[in-house]
């Protein structure tokens, strides 16, 4: 599903990542950890389209990542790659359920499949109940949630969480891991998550490590 | 003195230099914008009262000036009767004495005048001037009239040819009734000798209006020492022959009279046909606007205790219209003063709302930053001190600018206006930084509780419900004190800007439900960009500030604007008004017979269009329901006879109302009936107004006289050159060019421009302050998959509503807000009857919206362009921007 090869990425004097290479099968989850400021975020970015590599190249389901230009960015993103970021980045105008269906407004999906979807979605998150409330007024936790819940909706076949557990307590935090090892199962995505949780690296199929910029395996 | 030293060190030491200078090193936009709404704003306040009173004194001069001779103040006396002799025989005496009685009186008459008005008078002069003869020589219309000047020891001439006028026979003699005409001597000036050919010796051949012959001689060709010596200003025909003096196409030879030719001169009239005047000129160059109403009340004063001029002994009676021409300028200078006033406060007014948003702007970029340093031990009172330092230095160097410039145009500056602007800026940075510093490093969370967190709720709505019913209560009270006192200074000069924040308040009400609905309806379409624009406006919408700042402006920009263009017009419409047509020539009585015979020359003109006659009578006596209504009695020449003498008219009193029967009162003549079918134009200068046909008129026996002609048309300048015409396009430059005028007309639209500045930097300051957060969003969006082309769309929709909201709303409310014209009284100003209707400049108004619609995209593509080189990822990674 994902090829990275030979990755650099460098930011004036910080070589942040050197010569990354790995691949994540589909289907699978992959656990990314390593000290802070190792490159996590740095590859997560690089591998969604987020950032620019300075060399090397990612593939996305077949296609070259590092060769699209932002209008093909923009369409990977609205079809095939989504993400969890630790911040939760919600839009803080929009109820829970108009930020699930953000996604699926922007692929233009009917009115009546939108709602149902977003429903659904809550539901597979567990906040149903919470649709009309707005970012502000969820907790931390419930917020991740909807992050999920947003990322799932226009089944995107690459998910990339950065840290998704990073701002949450511990508790909170295994609750979301668990539904996201949930959610790569029944909704049959590939996941791509970067953690310092031992208990999130148990329920990856893989874990990678990376230091000072690079796999160490 | 040790303890404030000692405080300042203290303070000195806690001040943190560094973050001080990195504060506004990080911030020198939205500080620079400050500095220019303060110098700007402080330049127009500061200076503008200033020209005001210089505009004043000038319109008070300028006034005096224009009022010429029915400003004069004078005095009247009948003379000592002469109808007895020495023997009791039917006839007059020759009394030697006269020209001494003349200088008596008006050294009398001086003594009379109370100090103030002394000093705003020219030194008296005396005259006696005969009424008007003519040559009966000659076929051009030739008229003669004899003068006495007595200013003391002036007018001086000099005798080039012949002599002096002397006394026809010495001392006292008995002049019995049946006698030949008495002989006069007088003078000729040198040019009026040259055009008639006179020599001294010659008798000149002159009749007066009933036909009897003078015995009039010229002595001497005389020549002034002083041409411009004040004295001739009273028979300035005494020097030239005069053109169209008496009427069109006449020329008037003026005879000087000495002391001793002058007792001969009243022997050749009736004994009251020869009047003795004391004029004393105002002095335009000593009178004020602050003295004006101390002299108008004076002369009021003078009038009200002298003599009737009807009574019969030999009493002086004062006369002047001084008191009328200062009052009027006065009036009108204080409108105008308010007028300024109403434009000033609507630019401090914009400018402190723009002033606070800049703060605001500030406070939010530096909420972070604030937040840290408190969390580093910094007192609140430290920072607010750091802040103020700050703020009062850019406030003052641009004040100072700003009032430098003042006073260099006007030479002092007018402190109390500039003081809320700068209190406004000093004020306004620290007050919005202690707030963020403050409310970030509260406990922001709401509280758990769910009545605790209903009730702060419903404090904040009370709170800002309390401030809107605050700000409507004074903007009614303004309202109605404006309609009730008219333009004057205080409460009422606030009325047009507080009513312009009243709208503001309800726009900011009316914009979250608008745009709310919208978004509503929005979620059910399939355009995600207009969902997710409209989201964000309604976040927006709610922000009182922005709102408040860029409607109150536009409102104000609208209404400056509106009210230029309405007085521009006015202008147009008040010399149109006080003229008739493009052209009137007034004829005077005497040559009233000319007048078809020149009507008919101009009509030959080229270029002419239409000429039409009238006899205007002022003062004619109406009476209607038994009263005397002194009118205007415009008597039309030509239209269709009707025996009941149909009669248009328009009363300022009400006293005239259609459907009245009325009735002309004529000297020795039956009264006429009138029969008011209809409502008269208006015209200029008169209350109550009677137009009557001529034709009608004369079949109810009455022939009138027309002395007055209107002419249209484009050659009518050149048409009616000689004539002693009143130009249209004359008395519209004079008015346009009159300072008070100019000075307002300015001022309107250097507000209008101002105001739409401080809108626009508004619309740039609000759009600044939600950047951060709008961006944040849109790289959200932009996760999601929004290209970048649509998330610029997005930020366009978001930003539509306030740039809809001030271009409609601000029209909207301007347009209202012209209401308040009415009670402005603009006529004052234009010289029109009536107030002028209001004149929308469409193309301005374009302009005005153009420019705040044009505002988002440009806003737009600057907050791209700057965002452009950063990737999404560090957009993201720094939480946002
Ligand atoms: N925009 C940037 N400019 C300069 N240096 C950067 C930038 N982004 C990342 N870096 C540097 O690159 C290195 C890798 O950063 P990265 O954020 O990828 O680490 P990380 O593994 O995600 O750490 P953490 O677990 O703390 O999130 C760091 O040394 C960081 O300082
Ligand atoms: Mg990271």
């Amino acid at each position: 599903m994902v090829r990275i090869r030979g990755v650099h990425r460098r930011f004036g004097q910080v070589h942040a990542l050197r010569g990354v290479s790995f691949d994540v099968p589909a289907g699978s989850m992959v656990a990314l950890v390593g000290r802070s400021g190792s490159g996590k975020t740095t590859l997560l970015n690089v591998v969604g389209g987020l950032d620019r590599p300075d060399e090397g190249t990612v593939e996305v389901d077949g296609a070259e990542v590092t060769g699209l230009d932002e209008d093909g960015l923009s369409r990977l993103r609205r079809e095939k790659v989504s993400y969890v970021f630790q911040t939760f980045g919600l839009i803080p105008v929009l109820s829970a359920a108009e930020n699930v269906g953000a996604p699926l407004r922007l692929a233009r999906m009917p009115a009546a499949d939108r709602e149902k979807r977003v429903a659904l979605l809550l539901d597979l998150v567990g906040l149903g109940e919470h649709a009309r409330q707005r970012p502000g007024e969820l907790s931390g936790g419930q917020q991740q949630r909807v992050a999920i819940a947003r990322a799932l909706a226009s089944s995107p076949r690459l998910l990339i969480a950065d840290e998704p557990t990073g701002q949450l307590d511990a508790e909170t935090g295994r609750s979301v891991m668990a539904l996201l090892r949930a959610v790569v199962e029944s909704e049959q995505v590939t996941a791509l998550v970067s953690t310092h949780d031992p208990v999130m690296m148990a329920l990856a199929d893989r874990v990678v490590r990376i230091s000072d910029g690079q796999v160490s395996e | 003195m040790t303890v404030l030293t000692g405080r300042l060190s203290v303070l000195r030491f806690s001040l943190h230099w560094p973050s001080v200078r990195g504060r506004a090193r990080a911030d020198t936009g939205p500080l620079i914008l400050s500095a220019l709404v303060v110098a700007l704003v402080s330049l127009l306040a500061g200076a503008v009262p200033g020209l005001m009173r210089d505009t004043a004194d000038a319109a008070v001069r300028d006034a005096v000036r224009q009022a010429g001779p029915s400003a004069d103040v004078t005095v009247q006396a009948r003379w000592e009767p002469d109808d007895f002799t020495s023997d009791g025989s039917p006839g007059r005496m020759r009394m030697s004495h006269l020209a001494a009685d003349l200088a008596d009186l008006r050294g009398r008459s001086l003594e009379q005048l109370s100090p103030d008005l002394r000093a705003a008078l020219r030194p008296p002069v005396a005259s006696v001037i005969t009424p008007t003869l003519r040559f009966t020589d000659g076929s051009v219309l030739r008229t003669f009239r004899m003068a006495y000047l007595d200013g003391g020891d002036s007018p001086k001439v000099e005798w080039i040819d012949g002599s002096a006028p002397p006394a026809t026979v010495d001392g006292e003699a008995d002049v019995p009734y049946n006698g030949p005409p008495w002989r006069v001597r007088v003078g000729l000036s040198e040019s009026a000798a040259a055009s008639s050919g006179v020599r001294p010796g010659a008798l000149l051949q002159v009749r007066d209006e009933r036909g009897a012959t003078k015995n009039v001689q010229v002595s001497g060709i005389f020549r002034p020492v002083d041409r411009n010596d004040p004295a001739w200003r009273l028979a300035p025909w005494l020097l030239d022959p005069a053109a169209d003096a008496d009427g069109a196409g006449t020329t008037r030879f003026g005879g000087l009279l000495t002391a001793e030719s002058l007792p001969d001169a009243r022997l050749a009239f009736k004994p009251d046909e020869l009047r003795r005047i004391v004029t004393f000129s105002p002095d335009p160059s000593v009178i004020t606007w602050e003295t004006a109403h101390g002299i108008a009340a004076t002369a009021i004063t003078l009038k009200a205790t002298s003599a009737t001029s009807s009574s019969l002994d030999t009493a002086p009676t004062w006369n002047t219209q001084l008191d009328a021409v200062l009052r009027d300028v006065t009036e009108q200078v204080s409108a105008a003063r308010v007028q300024a006033s109403v434009l000033l406060f609507a630019v401090i007014a914009g400018a402190v709302l723009i002033l606070a948003l800049a703060a605001s702007l500030l406070g939010r970029r530096r909420s972070a930053a604030l937040a840290l340093a408190r969390q580093r031990g910094a007192a609140l009172p430290v920072l607010g001190a750091e802040l103020l330092l700050e703020s009062g230095l850019v406030t003052l160097v641009a004040a100072a600018l700003g009032c430098a410039g003042a006073y260099l145009v006007t030479g002092g500056v007018a402190v109390w206006w500039v003081a809320p602007v700068v209190l406004a800026a000093a004020a306004a940075g620290p007050a919005y930084g202690i707030i963020a510093a403050a409310s970030a490093t509260r406990d922001r969370r709401v509280p758990a509780n769910r009545s605790a967190r209903r009730w702060l709720r419903h404090t904040a709505a009370l709170r800002r419900a309390a401030a809107e019913i605050a700000v409507l209560l004074a903007a009614t009270a303004a309202v109605v004190s404006l309609f009730q006192r008219g333009p004057a200074p205080g409460l009422p000069a606030l009325a047009p800007t507080l009513a312009a924040v009243a709208a503001s308040l309800l726009l900011l009400r009316l914009l979250p439900l608008v745009t709310g609905l919208v978004l509503h309806r929005l979620l059910r379409s399939r355009r995600p960009l207009a969902v997710f624009g409209a989201a964000q406006a309604a976040a927006s919408a709610g922000r009182a500030l922005p709102v408040l700042a860029l409607v109150t402006s536009a409102v104000l920009a609208v209404f400056a604007l509106t009210l230029g263009a309405t007085v521009q017009q006015g202008l147009i419409d008040g010399a149109r008004e006080t003229v008739g047509a493009d052209a009137r020539i007034d004829i005077t009585d005497e040559a009233s017979g000319t007048t078809a015979e020149v009507a008919a020359r101009i009509a030959a003109q080229p270029g002419v269009t239409s000429v039409s006659t009238a006899q205007v009578i002022d003062g004619a006596r109406i009476i209607a329901d038994e009263a005397l209504v002194p009118s205007r009695l415009i008597i039309r020449s030509g239209g269709v006879s009707d025996p009941s003498v149909p009669a248009l008219v328009r009363s300022s009193s009400g006293q005239l109302r259609p459907g009245m029967s009325l009735e002309l009162r004529r000297d020795d003549e039956p009264p006429v009936r009138l029969t008011a079918s209809g409502v008269a134009p208006v015209v200029s200068g008169a209350e109550e107004i009677v137009i009557v046909d001529a034709a009608a008129l004369a079949a109810a026996g009455v022939e009138s006289a027309p002395n007055t002609i209107w002419v249209n048309g484009p050659g009518t300048e050149s048409a009616v050159t000689g004539a002693g015409a009143l130009l249209r396009s004359e008395v519209l430059r004079d008015r346009r060019a009159a300072p008070l005028v100019n000075g307002l007309l300015w001022l309107s639209w250097a507000s209008a421009a101002l105001l739409v500045l401080l809108g626009l930097a508004g619309f740039a300051l609000a759009a600044a302050a939600g950047a951060p957060q709008r961006w944040q969003t849109l790289s959200r969006l932009r996760t999601l998959g929004l290209t970048p082309r649509d998330a610029r769309r997005v930020a366009t929709g978001e930003l539509v509503p306030w740039a809809l909201a001030t271009a409609v709303g601000g029209i909207m409310a301007g347009a209202a807000l012209t209401a308040l014209f009415s009670a402005l009284e603009l006529r004052l100003l234009t010289g029109q009857e009536a107030d002028p209707a209001v004149v929308w400049p469409w193309l301005g108004l374009a302009v005005v919206a153009a420019l705040f619609v044009a505002a988002v995209p440009v806003v737009v593509r600057f907050e791209a362009v700057a965002r452009r080189r950063r990737q999404l990822a560090e957009v993201l990674r720094v939480g946002g921007q």
